[in-house]
């Protein structure tokens, strides 16, 4: 598939900031971008650190007043759309012909669970209402519909960490069969105190960084946010954040990805072991090769953020360097990455833990 | 929008209240009808009951591979599937040489909301992993690719009460830009304490059984289940010298951009979904010979609903299937389409069940008992939170 479908605009939310100025900066000025929170463990309560989102910047495109009943899940996809859209310079424009493609690997957690604390605290008879329309998993690309005046198609995948490219193909193939003008295509995913302790059930303490290339230690730190795109069908053989030039979901059990030479490959590992493992191999291909987590931190929709750095690099026209403190084992990878990236097509590959995996190719040119 | 080639049907699996395959259903639709009662499988504290259409037969997951503890939406998803397969007569052999996909939609099936974990986590305990490790083993597109060892796409559609038409219509149109030979496309949906205290909540749940595009309807009654349809390109069912049952030949839909959990009054959305499904078709509405609607039997649903059938299809057949399934949420798309299909098949539509006196409000009625049928397509609507509408146009055979 080389779809020829264009990224006209990039908007994402995460620990690093909103905006694509804010992830261009943390792309060049790396820190630590996480907060303490306390979870409860059967150890008694402990603090780790997440990477949150914070959405105050949304009453810069709606009123508080209107913002009352939307939760934070849909908060972070609403400024994710806002800002795609603002990016693209496309804030003013008729929706009608638009289609809203959402990608997320849980959903509403908070409001899940306030749900069942309605029920729990008042009774069945008395479980709250707003709650449980807002607990439904399409209620993020209801309320971006609703505010964007978006009447084209609508919707809402959820497949864990294949989330972001499963949807991306909905995406390319609504935009070929000519069935919308274009697509606000998104991935968000919360962090809350229960996914907190599951995680920390799971898999312990893991310590305060995110080892993307330490493949024989757990160290992935939960992560919450939104990335998302306005995508259209380009007639232009250009575009400043390139193009999809290729999709793929698939398992290993049909036989390993394969990113073809010549390629840049950006690899979704998170710090966990178990998925960690599976992209060892491509270490000792001859390719150029990085990992972005650590700036967003290990969530299902991460491939989307993955995505949004490539563009941004393409944008660039190189790619960012990660610092050595984030697990990288063998230097000259690191210098490969500080080539140019001219017209070579950036592959985002995502491994699941049940050996499905998804990859995402952008080029600079149709 | 052009029309596009139809895209073939080459098997059905089908369970719900009604019965355990696509036949049984409607054995019981036309002969028997199992009618709603109260849940056996969780207990609630609301002063009434509300009846759901409930499995209450054991499911039988003998001839299945799974050994994994997977949530009761995916065990319906995987027995609709094996049915499919068997329906198809394809072989592992045969999907293993092709492209194949999986597109499932569903709403109880990705939620990560037991209830038991969360009280226990609540009072401070230290609750066992499994219901979330059940519930991570459970993706219903994952679990069917697994179980199959597919290796094309896989994709669980979230879109509430219309995921399992657009599951179908996103697999159709994998099939028809080639991304997959062959798609394993439906919904499934198990009952839940969750969603019955939520729609209860809501107010859109019917104490009595559902009574869609009825003048005294009060609320729909949840019900469980599960259809899988295999989508085939033309090319393999070809190659295979194999009959299609039927074709799925266009698919459309559309945001209200309205309101989360009410329809548009004027319609909007749906008549926008319709109207590009009917474009995608290349069939006019005069060749349509029944409609099976989304009538869930709340007041706003039908209200919309029908006064939408009424300006498109002016006197055309319609019915909802509700009455015989109740609302199976993620699956409800899916069983829609399935019963459409089986109805076009034996050219015959069963009375709207539940339906006894005609609403001022509305233009037309639904029908009132089994009719004969003559025509070649129908069209399966859905309605849903979100405002999302999705229709599908079907047909029985190749023009």
């Amino acid at each position: 598939m080389n779809s020829g479908i264009a990224i006209n605009g990039v908007g994402v939310v995460g620990g690093f900031g909103y905006g694509i100025s804010a992830l261009g900066l943390a792309l060049k000025r790396p820190e630590r971008f996480t907060e303490n929170v306390t979870i409860q463990t059967s150890d008694g309560p402990h603090t780790v650190p997440v990477y949150l989102a914070d959405t105050s910047q949304l009453t810069n495109y709606l009123p508080k007043r209107a913002l009352r009943r939307i939760d934070h899940y849909s908060r972070m996809a609403l400024l994710g759309a806002f800002l795609a859209l603002e990016d693209a310079g496309e804030l003013e424009s008729d929706r009608k012909r638009m289609g809203v493609i959402i990608a997320t690997g849980y959903g509403a957690l908070h409001t899940s669970f306030d749900f069942m604390d309605s029920v729990i605290d008042f009774g069945d008879p008395l479980a709250s209402p707003t709650l449980f329309s807002n607990s439904v998993h399409n209620a993020a690309a209801a309320h971006v519909s609703i505010f964007l005046k978006a009447t084209g198609p609508s919707l809402t995948v959820s497949q864990f960490e294949m989330s972001i490219p499963s949807a991306l193909i909905s995406a390319v193939s609504w935009l070929e069969q000519g069935r919308v003008d274009s697509v606000l295509f998104g991935g968000v995913d919360e962090y809350c105190d229960v996914l907190g302790y599951c995680l920390h059930q799971f898999f312990g303490y893991n310590g305060n960084d995110i080892k993307p290339f330490d493949f024989e230690r757990q160290s992935a730190i939960a992560g919450e946010g939104a990335a998302f795109f306005l995508l259209s069908r380009s007639k232009k053989t250009d575009s400043s954040y390139g193009f999809i030039e290729n999709v793929k979901v698939s398992s290993m059990v049909n036989g390993e990805p394969v990113i073809p030479e010549g390629s840049i490959l950006f690899i979704g590992a998170d710090g966990h072991v178990q998925c960690g493992r599976r992209y060892e191999r491509f270490l000792s291909e001859d390719l150029p090769l990085t990992a972005y987590s650590p700036l967003y931190g290990s969530m299902p929709v991460g491939p989307g953020f993955d995505m949004a750095v490539a563009a941004l690099s393409i944008r660039s026209g190189r790619l960012f360097v990660i610092p050595d403190n984030m697990g990288i084992k063998n230097q000259s990878k690191s210098e490969l990455i500080t080539q140019k990236i001219d017209s070579r097509p950036i592959y985002c590959l995502k491994i699941g833990p049940g050996g499905g995996y998804g990859m995402i190719a952008l080029t600079s040119i149709k | 929008m052009k029309p596009g080639n139809p895209v073939a049907v080459s098997g059905i699996g089908c369970l719900c209240a009604q019965g355990i395959n696509l036949s049984a259903c409607m054995d019981s639709v036309f002969n028997r009808r199992q009618k709603p009662a109260p849940p056996v499988g969780f207990s609630s504290s609301h002063p009434v009951s509300y009846p759901v259409f409930e499995i209450l037969t054991d499911l039988d997951l003998s001839g299945l591979d799974t050994k994994k503890e997977i949530l009761r939406t995916s065990q319906l998803a995987l027995i609709a599937a094996q049915d499919a397969i068997v329906d198809s007569g394809l072989t592992p052999e045969l999907l293993a040489k092709k492209k194949v996909g999986v597109c499932i939609g569903t709403t109880v099936g990705s939620a990560l909301n037991n209830e038991e974990f969360y009280r226990s986590y609540r009072e401070g305990k230290h609750p066992d992993m499994l219901p979330i490790k059940r519930f991570l083993n459970s993706n219903p597109a994952s679990c069917i690719a697994e179980e199959f060892k597919l290796s094309g796409p896989c994709q669980t559609v979230v879109n509430a009460c219309s995921s399992g038409s657009d599951a179908i219509g996103t697999a159709a149109s994998w099939i028809r830009s080639g991304v997959c030979d062959i798609v394993l496309a439906g919904g499934a949906d198990e009952l839940s304490r969750i969603t019955y205290n939520g729609f209860i909540s809501l107010m859109i749940t019917d104490s009595k059984p559902c009574r869609p595009f009825d003048r005294n309807r009060n609320g729909l009654n949840l019900g469980e289940g599960s259809a899988i349809l295999v989508l085939e390109s033309e090319s393999t069912l070809h190659e295979r010298e194999q009959k299609s049952r039927a074709f799925i030949y266009g698919y459309g839909s559309a945001s209200d951009a309205y309101h989360l959990t009410a329809p548009k009054p004027d319609g909007e959305g749906l008549r926008k979904a319709l109207s590009e499904a009917m474009a995608a078709s290349g069939v006019a509405a005069g060749d349509i010979a029944f409609i099976n609607a989304h009538g869930t039997g709340t007041r706003d649903n039908d209200r919309v609903e029908g006064n939408v059938i009424g300006t498109v299809f002016q006197s055309i057949p319609f019915f909802s299937n509700k009455g015989y399934t109740g609302h199976t949420l993620g699956a409800a798309g899916a069983i829609g389409a399935a019963f459409t299909i089986a109805c076009l098949e034996n050219q015959r539509v069963p009375a709207n069940a539940g339906f006894k006196e005609e609403d001022p409000e509305l233009s037309i009625s639904p029908t009132t008992f089994p009719s004969e049928i003559s025509g070649s397509f129908a069209v399966s609507e859905s309605l849903a939170f979100g405002g999302n509408n999705a229709v599908l146009v079907l047909g029985k055979e190749r023009l």
